[in-house]
């Protein structure tokens, strides 16, 4: 990984997954997919984004009309969190070197009303689990697999808010 | 069902071991049936019916790439000891989470079709894990080693 001094963001996605133990095959393609740096940090980031921007959807609901659902919301925000620090550890950033990561800013138009902010919140997991699925095919193996696996997790809490809503 | 013969191309023997998963689970799921009534039941014959027809995909795709589709075993030793509902829904779980994990093994594949397939199947079957688990999880279909520990920002 130090072998590329000019470059100022690698991924550490071989190190972080190793596919063999997922499948028992394909770790070849994972070390061929690693010199091509560039665009896989472009898929992450955008891919951070989208859960820096996630996650600020959930504070804001849950500091408004989500407050009553609160047990529901927190645990699905709790692994939002942790997609969000798995996406992060995969960039390498070096000593002092600026991180452009931003914080998200609270999302304008976030409903008061408790049944429009859920279905606002499973909008919004329903869209950011395809955006996932549609950055697939542009990833190296290992990152596609945790992109595939964030996508499956997003999508498992749409019933979740559904249930919640229904209460 | 052995034979990992270097000329086997990789798409094809994650599709195999995607099939060999979904075998295990079409037969696990008639003993998660069997141990549960009413709506539980109604659920385990619908997800019965979805691996089903995903072992039918799997061995199309198969098939198309000139591939024999390796073969259902007479029987399986289940992961869980079954003699109760709870029971079941655990075995339920341990299913998908197998299947989840040979799905991700699809998704590593370079082929962008059988990559898709692969993600879809495995949301499907983090939906049913879910729905099976009574709650959610962060990482469907990875092991826990695969995860590196999270930094502190």
């Amino acid at each position: 990984m130090a072998a590329h001094p000019t470059r100022r963001v690698v991924l550490a996605a071989a190190v972080a997954l190793p596919l063999a133990a997922v499948s028992g095959c394909g770790g070849a393609d994972v070390l061929a997919a690693l010199p091509h740096a560039a665009p896989d940090v472009a898929l992450l980031r955008s891919a951070i984004a989208a859960e820096e921007l996630m996650i600020a959807r959930y504070g804001a609901v849950l500091d408004g009309a989500g407050a009553a659902v609160a047990s529901a919301l927190e645990p699905l925000l709790a692994e939002h969190r942790a997609h969000l620090a798995q996406l992060r550890s995969r960039l390498v950033v070096p000593a002092g070197s600026p991180t452009p990561s931003q914080r998200a800013a609270v999302p304008a138009g976030v409903p008061s009303a408790q049944g429009a902010a859920l279905a606002y919140l499973r909008d919004a997991e329903r869209t950011a689990a395809a955006a996932l699925l549609a950055r697939l095919g542009h990833a190296p193996a290992s990152l596609a697999q945790l992109f595939a696996s964030i996508s499956a997790s997003e999508a498992t809490h749409v019933p979740v808010l559904d249930q919640a809503a229904a209460r | 069902m052995s034979g990992g013969s270097a000329a086997v191309p990789a798409a094809t023997r994650a599709l195999q071991a995607a099939l060999a998963a979904e075998h295990a689970a079409v037969y696990g799921y008639g003993v998660v049936g069997a141990y549960l009534t009413g709506t539980s039941r109604a659920s385990a014959t619908s997800d019965w019916l979805a691996h089903e027809l995903a072992r039918d995909a799997l061995e199309a795709m198969l098939r198309s790439r000139g591939a024999q589709p390796v073969a259902a075993a007479a029987g399986y030793q289940l992961p869980v000891a079954v003699k109760t509902a709870p029971e079941a829904a655990q075995l339920a779980v341990t299913l998908e989470d197998r299947v989840a994990a040979a799905y991700l093994g699809l998704v590593a594949v370079s082929v962008t079709a059988i990559r898709q397939f692969g993600a879809q199947q495995l949301q499907d079957s983090a939906l049913r894990a879910a729905a099976w688990r009574g709650s959610t999880v962060a990482f469907p279909g990875l092991p826990p080693s695969s995860l590196a520990a999270p930094r502190r920002d």
